[in-house]
């Protein structure tokens, strides 16, 4: 049973990639401190009902992206952006720079992309979870992660060298 | 699977990872070591997905956080754990005393309600003496006080102890308690007394039926009342309450 997972170590194992996850969604420090303690509050108060302890990973990230779009539902802080606006104001990052990506860079790049892309991205790159951990995580079929994953990555390498990396720029199939 | 397709489907693909496992990949990746531009656009692109893993990686948590997580978690647990309890403690205290009260309200409260007649009456009388009052008869014949009180139909047949009866006396006046006559016999003991106050001791005087709760025959009560002290006691069908500002020992010596 998940209630025997003590505390202190679930946030000692957690509380960093889901301050990264969160803070790759929110990009902004208190939001992201929000959320991940939010998160483990929830956890304190319904963790118990959760059968499968080899799921409290999966559990803790789909929390906080739940919390997450229940905070963007009720405030609508970041206005939507398309694509093809946002490209044309950012600037182009050379390949050779890629290779010396910080964070704010990363982050900028990820915001740039249509919302429906950064959180499977975020958890791509981020914790290196496996297409069926970010489908339980967004609780979105396996296909539509890879098929999400797979135009959001490539507007993310189209963002940050400029240069097509083969995936296609077509509207999402959700 | 074509070119295009083989790279389309490394997009996912992170090296290091379980990845490789995935078949479609593993068919791309396969189709990559057979194609030099492939293989050349892989490991570009790998160099790229470990720039931006490397990239999101620097997102670090502000310091403190995990901690205040922890402690924020635990003062929770203590409010919510407290709450129960102490919800439990107060009704196992509130259940305690109903019970005390049934156990012990048939003996209490009479008794209770008659202290607190016998108090209020010695608090009244005792604020009567303290504050500035008037007499109805001045006069240092105990006579004739004791003949006004009669004529007033309040206490007069009142018996004095000895020394008391010898302190003399400056006049009386008569109060109501609940209703009854209290006859007030006021005394000068001989000390200089205060600008404009013409005694100095005073003894009030009533029924003892008015008061149902009168000190035992042979008791004396001893009370500090605000700066008056004073003594009660039955005698006969009386109940006597002597006030002066002194001690204890100052009233014996009138007893």
């Amino acid at each position: 049973m998940a209630e025997d997972v003590d505390f202190e170590r679930l946030v000692a194992c957690y509380y960093e990639p889901l301050y990264q996850f969160a803070f790759s969604l929110a990009r902004d420090e208190s939001d992201a401190c929000d959320l991940t303690q939010q998160t483990f509050c929830i956890w304190a108060a319904k963790g118990h009902q959760l059968r499968d302890p080899s799921k409290v990973k999966t559990w803790l990230f789909t929390t906080l992206h739940r919390e997450f779009l229940g905070s963007r539902r009720r405030q609508t802080r970041f206005p939507h952006v398309e694509l093809e606006q946002a490209a044309a104001e950012l600037p182009v990052v050379a390949p050779a720079t890629v290779n010396r990506l910080d964070a704010r860079q990363a982050l900028d790049a990820l915001g740039r992309l249509d919302e429906i892309y950064q959180a499977p991205v975020a958890l791509f790159y981020l914790q290196d979870c496996s297409y069926n951990e970010i489908a339980e995580i967004l609780d979105v079929p396996l296909g539509t992660v890879k098929s999400r994953l797979t135009r959001g990555l490539g507007r993310l390498h189209q963002l940050l060298t400029g240069a097509p990396t083969g995936a296609p720029l077509q509207p999402p199939n959700l | 699977m074509n070119h295009d397709e083989a790279r389309t489907i490394l997009l996912l693909y992170r090296p290091g990872t379980t990845d490789a496992a995935d078949p479609e990949i593993a068919a791309a990746l396969a189709l990559a070591k057979q194609d030099p531009e492939l293989t050349r656009w892989l490991v570009e692109h790998c160099a790229r997905q470990e720039a931006f893993r490397a990239g999101f990686r620097h997102i670090t948590a502000p310091a403190g956080l995990k901690e205040q997580i922890i402690s924020e978690q635990a003062a929770q647990e203590k409010t919510v754990s407290w709450q129960p309890r102490a919800i439990l403690t107060v009704a196992a205290a509130v259940a305690a005393v109903v019970l005390a009260l049934a156990v012990l309200a048939p003996l209490w409260l009479p008794y209770r309600a008659a202290d607190d007649a016998y108090a209020r009456l010695r608090d009244q009388m005792a604020s009567i003496a303290l504050r500035p009052y008037g007499m109805d008869l001045v006069t240092d014949n105990s006579a004739q006080v004791r003949a006004y009180l009669a004529q007033k139909n309040a206490p007069a047949d009142y018996v004095l102890p000895t020394p008391l009866g010898k302190t003399a006396v400056s006049g009386c006046a008569i109060e109501y308690w609940r209703g009854a006559k209290v006859s007030m016999i006021c005394f000068r003991t001989g000390k200089p007394l205060p600008p404009g106050e013409q005694s100095d001791l005073w003894l009030f005087v009533i029924d003892r039926a008015s008061v149902k709760n009168a000190p035992p025959a042979g008791e004396r009560r001893y009370v500090q009342v605000n700066r008056l002290m004073t003594v009660a006691w039955t005698e006969g069908d009386k109940l006597y309450l002597l006030g002066t500002k002194g001690d204890e020992q100052t009233l014996r010596q009138y007893l």
